[in-house]
């Protein structure tokens, strides 16, 4: 199918502040969902809340706006119950590590087919400003007047001790290079992870801003970086918070067995034992019925 | 003659005291008995005192029964322990392990003094025919097939194929502990005989338990997803999934919490799939955000409350009633949630199917209200015939409605057909966000009050279905028992007891306990004067929401308790008397006069 990136935008208007950085996030999904093909219909986008977690709406695929930190149990259900499915599913740094971060390495190592990105903003945005879990230390919000007393959340870092078998970052400042990873995670046949730098306009720090993320972003290819390494992954992934780097930090090079094909494994064996649906109450037979020698 | 013979037995852990109640409820379920059995054990997980009482009919049977006729105890000690669960009265025949040293006439029962007491020396007759304490249970089998009859064809077979892998040592071993308590009953007779009747031939019966009966309801019923996480009294059904699901082609998943269960579940439903999840009190605490979201999208999904003491962890393993505040009215904003509660482990098979076809006609959350007692105790049962149950399947946009598919769609029934992923045309945003007719997310005023309309009209077809409601008695009686879940099983009784005394009563029992079917129950306390709601729990739940919607007769109140002290059919005759009195002594004058 010949799919072009405005296949996927919905004629919803954004209700982000102008110059948000979840603009250039939207425009690289539909890019990468352009790549990959898939019509619209077999897309089911799922989003927990926040600024970031309306995006499925601005998508033309299947949407579903949840509830705060729930994005990955819904999108694992429903990958489960439709395997064919294209499932992505999204959320910010509040949605992914605080509230639903309890999910996040039970995604991981159930391993389902699906694609995970985080707009990481290290602020609470649609509620105005306060502390968020990727927040540095130090930072000065309206609930931290003093300044933040705990130290971030490595969301890179996290996801890769969990196992993730893909885990990418990218920055709207490079919305090539973003489409690009957000590509490669959809096509990688399992759990991929994509956090993306998208900074907050309104309240996010001055000078974390796209323009900034310009001058310091590093792409890992050019530092030479080898993918299918997770030692050297998790050692640039340290850098978190100080460096920007972008692109796939890794990819396991040999993808393991995704939950959602395991089911159908099992489905397909025990089929072989299928007993019509009218019939289920024969396991309560206090005595089975004499059965013709 | 016997007809109806409660057997309570008690002892420690090691004493496979429920695996001998087990082997005489499939002994007596393949003699073609009614049975009910329930366990109780102490908080241990292993070791501990352990006790279950079996019930066993030549009818239908609906409660475990009052006041043993037989009570069995290898240590008196483990026997007391279980107090009110195991009632010995006047004409209980008593038996217990000589080894006790406890002279008959000096039990410890307090003032209750059975007639007929008999102390066997059960552990030697273990240790003399099979070599081992361990076939202590097996001796128990013989004594009671013995004395009473019970199916000793069906107790051999059972025990034979029970422990044919384990070698035909154990076999002979277990047979010979099985007549050494057959003979030893034949020397001893009892002083009138007691034989149960020869069970009335009939289409053989169905054993199981409340939760195994739920999750084969809901196989049946068309789901093929399952999400939770284990909690006692429920996890029973997340364990009938995981072995019976796939070869229907469906899937279950073990969630890593309460609340990632509900969202994996719903998250099978958005994707078109009958999808449930179960747990007991605490889960639901955490599942009610997610319920609330499936009631904004109106998604169907199935949500089974097994309940248990509380309020937090409260008593995991004992039966109570007092969820239905919480099933009914815990969601923040205005939501309409329909609850169902099953009265029995056959009834489960038949709330289980309705709660599926309700969330699936009305795009809706159902909770269904169980109970430990029902959940886990087992039941030898009438069949089913599954071909009776037509099975409702969520209303699909037409080609039509895809052309240009407005998925929240205004209509005259509150409906409006749902696409799922994959269905060309049908893209739409779910949202727990208000939203207006096509799925867009809105902060008008107008619009969520529409759309709060929308979602209560959609379910008031439900007030108006009597088919959710038994009616037991003399439609007529100015006497009045209302109850729900397993209670409704000791009021059934109660009522027939209630005849017999010459107290005119009727009963109601909801199996739609929310929303409120006002008519229903405006037309059944039509001409009632006074009566009872009987219910297992402190507050007395359905009783308060009954006034609370309804203008209820004047003598009508509530009879409640806390969980975990069943309640009695005798227990309930007598209040009902009391009830009748209080309103004759008023000068109420058409009241049947009472003795």
């Amino acid at each position: 199918m010949n799919c072009q990136p405005k296949d996927y935008k919905s004629d919803l208007k954004p209700i982000w502040c102008p110059g948000c950085g979840d603009f250039g996030v939207v425009q690289a999904i539909y890019r990468a969902l352009a790549a990959v093909g898939r019509p619209p219909h077999e897309i089911a986008f799922v989003s927990g809340i926040g600024c970031s977690s309306r995006i499925p709406g601005y998508t033309t695929a299947y949407g579903f706006n949840s509830v705060h930190g729930r994005a990955l149990p819904i999108a694992q259900g429903l990958k489960i119950a439709n395997p064919d499915l294209l499932v992505l599913c999204a959320g910010g740094d509040g949605d992914g590590f605080s509230i639903g971060g309890g999910h996040v390495a039970h995604a991981i190592r159930r391993n389902l087919d699906l694609t995970y990105i985080v707009m990481d903003n290290q602020i609470y945005g649609l509620t105005k400003g306060q502390l968020s879990p990727t927040s540095k230390l130090g930072l000065k919000t309206v609930t931290s007047d003093l300044g933040s007393l705990e130290a971030p959340v490595n969301p890179l870092l996290y996801v890769l001790s969990y196992g993730a078998p893909f885990v990418a970052q990218g920055t709207p400042a490079d919305m090539a290079g973003l489409a690009s990873v957000i590509e490669e995670a959809i096509r990688y046949p399992g759990f991929s992870f994509v956090n993306v730098q998208s900074p907050c306009v309104t309240f996010g720090e001055d000078d974390w801003q796209l323009k900034q993320h310009k001058a310091v972003m590093k792409s890992v290819a050019s530092l030479g970086h080898d993918a299918s390494d997770v030692i050297a992954a998790m050692r640039l992934a340290q850098a978190y918070g100080s460096e920007l780097y972008t692109g796939v930090l890794y990819r396991a090079p040999q993808p393991p067995s995704t939950y959602d094909a395991l089911v159908r494994e099992r489905q397909a064996e025990q089929q072989k034992k299928a007993l019509p649906r009218e019939r289920i109450l024969e396991l309560f037979a206090a005595k089975k019925k004499e059965t013709a020698a | 003659m016997s007809h109806d013979l409660v057997i309570g037995m008690a002892g420690s852990g090691g004493d496979g005291i429920v695996s001998a109640g087990e082997s005489l409820i499939a002994a007596a379920a393949g003699a073609g008995y009614a049975a009910i059995m329930t366990k109780s054990f102490g908080s241990q997980i292993r070791g501990g005192e352990s006790s279950c009482r079996v019930r066993i009919s030549t009818k239908p049977v609906l409660n475990p029964g009052g006041t043993l006729d037989v009570a069995v105890a290898l240590n008196w000690d483990d026997f007391l322990k279980f107090g009110a669960e195991l009632p010995v009265g006047g004409n209980t025949v008593v038996i217990y392990d000589a080894k006790t040293g406890v002279a008959p006439d000096k039990l410890p029962l307090g003032a209750v003094v059975p007639e007929e007491v008999y102390p066997v020396p059960i552990d030697a007759l273990a240790r003399q025919t099979a070599g081992t304490d361990k076939a202590k249970n097996t001796v128990i089998l013989g004594l009671l097939a013995g004395w009473f009859g019970l199916a000793a064809d069906d107790l051999l077979a059972g025990m034979r194929k029970k422990f044919a892998k384990k070698g035909p040592e154990l076999v002979a071993a277990n047979e010979k502990a099985f007549e050494a308590g057959r003979n030893y009953a034949a020397e001893h007779p009892l002083r009138e005989p007691r034989f149960m009747e020869p069970a009335p031939p009939g289409e053989p019966k169905l054993l199981t338990d409340g939760n195994d009966m739920c999750a084969a309801a809901a196989i049946f019923a068309g789901c093929r997803f399952f999400g939770g996480y284990p909690i006692t009294p429920s996890t029973e059904i997340m364990q009938f999934f995981t072995r019976e699901v796939w070869r229907h082609g469906g899937a279950v998943l073990q969630a890593e919490d309460e609340i990632a269960g509900i969202g994996a579940a719903l998250g099978a439903s958005f994707g078109g799939v009958k999808a449930m999840t179960a747990t007991s009190g605490p889960g639901m605490s955490l599942k009610s955000e997610i319920m609330g979201l499936a009631t904004i999208c109106e998604l169907p999904l199935v949500i089974v409350n097994v309940q248990r003491g509380g309020p937090s962890t409260g008593l995991p393993t004992k039966s109570e009633q007092a969820d239905l505040f919480q099933a009914a009215l815990s969601a923040h904003g205005d939501v309409l949630r329909p609850v169902l509660a099953p009265v029995s482990v056959r009834d489960t098979f038949g709330v289980t199917v309705e709660a599926f076809n309700i969330a699936e006609q009305y795009q809706t959350p159902v909770i269904i209200l169980s109970d430990q007692e029902i959940a886990q105790r087992k039941e030898s049962c009438d069949p089913i015939d599954t071909r009776a149950f037509k099975l409702v399947d969520r209303l699909q946009p037409s080609a039509a409605d895809l052309e240009k598919y407005v998925r929240f769609r205004f209509t005259e029934s509150g409906i409006s057909p749902v696409s799922a992923p994959g269905m060309p045309g049908g893209n739409y945003l779910g949202s727990g966000i208000e939203h207006n007719e096509h799925g867009d997310p809105t902060a008008s005023g107008g619009m969520h009050a529409k759309m709060n309309e929308k979602r209560f009209r959609k379910l008031d077809p439900l007030k108006h279905r009597r088919d959710l409601f038994e009616t037991y008695g003399d439609p007529r009686a100015p006497l009045a028992l209302i109850a729900w879940g397993s209670v409704a099983g000791v009021c059934i009784e109660a009522l027939e007891r209630a005849r017999q005394e010459g107290l005119r009563a009727r009963l109601l029992v909801p199996k739609l306990l929310w929303p409120i079917a006002e008519e229903v129950y405006r037309d059944f306390f039509a001409g009632v004067q006074s009566g009872l709601v009987v219910e297992q729990s402190h507050q007395g739940q359905l009783y308060r929401l009954l006034r609370m919607q309804l203008d209820v007769p004047k003598g009508l109140q509530s009879f409640a308790r806390s969980g975990a002290n069943p309640f009695q059919p005798a227990e309930v005759v007598a209040r009902l008397r009391e009830t009748a009195l209080a309103v004759q002594r008023q000068g109420a004058e058409t009241l049947t006069p009472v003795e």
